[in-house]
């Protein structure tokens, strides 16, 4: 984890000299940018956390295992998916969350199912989708997005359960 | 009066939040339920600096990344070119979904076809570059690259699939929009 944070330490750095290197006050309003997200966010990000204390203090090895396991097959990366697309909240809330579960044991590719499901088909953000692009492309979208997270979590299921 | 906004978001994982304490104070009266509480916090003070550098890198991604510039790009451009610029705008346009279907709806409005609308949306949702940082962050470094290595051909392929099988029917969508 101290290799993550001094990679991202490190890129956050040279952003932050490319936008300074602009002369227009870039690496202020960057900054600022950065900081009313985090301002924002911060209610989420604690009740998230919280959440991930008590799943870590409750042990829920046996459960998850059993769900959505290394070795449970399809039914997991089914109900991964399924998850993924219910999952409310941005990434800062969601991360955290299937962190968890992959500590307690969920597998790889159920996990991988998740990730995706919530990046491309979230329920939340569909409402978004509706209204700009209409429910022809949206019917659409989502008929060839289905695909990504059941293969992926195939994949992932393959590779390391 | 100010308008009391309510975030649906926070009150359901509030919820979930009390639920699981719930649970905890069940099973092991006071003492789980606490130590739920100490070890969340434990956690959040350990991914603190991770956070700031993340939150710090997506800001600064939000401002060097121009949302006029990634319009026009893509407004002009059809065929293969077209979705793989429409992938390239999809990974680099900050923000939430508040934030690209505006931008996809103009895009279709001003004569975008189908496989580069939905390789803008798919990439967005699959290679987007401002929740790379958060991604790192919390899920660790490992599923973040097998992650991205194995999503890696959707965005072109989803695409390509898209202008290949229902290309013809983008004037009907752009119709419905209107």
């Amino acid at each position: 984890m101290i290799e993550s944070t001094i990679i991202l330490i490190l890129i956050a750095l040279g952003l932050m000299l490319i936008a300074w290197h602009r002369h227009d006050g870039s690496h202020r309003k960057g900054a600022l940018v950065g900081w009313k997200t985090l301002k924002r966010t911060l209610p989420l990000l604690i009740v998230a956390f919280i959440i991930v204390g008590y799943v870590n203090a409750l042990e829920p090895q046996t459960l998850v295992q059993n769900w959505i396991g290394p070795g449970t097959g399809l039914q997991g990366v089914l109900i991964g998916t399924a998850a993924g697309m219910l999952l409310p909240g941005g990434p800062y809330v969601v991360f955290p969350l299937i962190a968890i579960l992959f500590q307690s044991g969920a597998g790889l590719g159920p996990t991988l199912a998740m990730i995706t499901s919530w990046a491309a088909l979230a329920l939340l953000s569909v409402s978004f989708e509706l209204p700009f692009l209409g429910w022809r492309f949206t019917v659409l979208r989502l008929a060839l997005g289905i695909s990504t997270p059941l293969l992926v979590g195939f994949l992932g299921s393959r590779l390391a359960g | 009066m100010k308008k009391l906004k309510v975030d649906w978001t926070l009150v359901a994982l509030t919820g979930v939040a009390f639920a699981l304490a719930g649970v905890a104070w069940w099973k092991g009266g006071q003492d789980l339920a606490l130590e739920g509480l100490r070890q969340g916090f434990q956690t959040l003070v350990s991914v603190t600096p991770m956070l700031l550098a993340a939150f710090l890198t997506a800001g600064l991604t939000n401002v060097l990344i121009s949302k006029e510039l990634v319009e026009r790009w893509l407004t002009t451009s059809a065929g293969w070119r077209g979705i793989l610029l429409g992938c390239i705008g999809g990974a680099l346009i900050p923000g939430g979904p508040y934030v690209y279907y505006p931008i996809a709806g103009s895009l279709l409005k001003s004569g975008a076809g189908l496989g580069v609308l939905v390789a803008f949306v798919t990439a967005k949702n699959l290679w987007s570059i401002s929740r790379l940082p958060y991604e790192f962050a919390l899920l660790g470094s490992h599923l973040t690259l097998v992650r991205y290595a194995l999503t890696f051909i959707f965005p072109p392929l989803l695409g390509y699939l898209a202008e290949t099988l229902f290309g013809n029917t983008i004037q009907r969508i752009r119709e419905s929009v209107q």
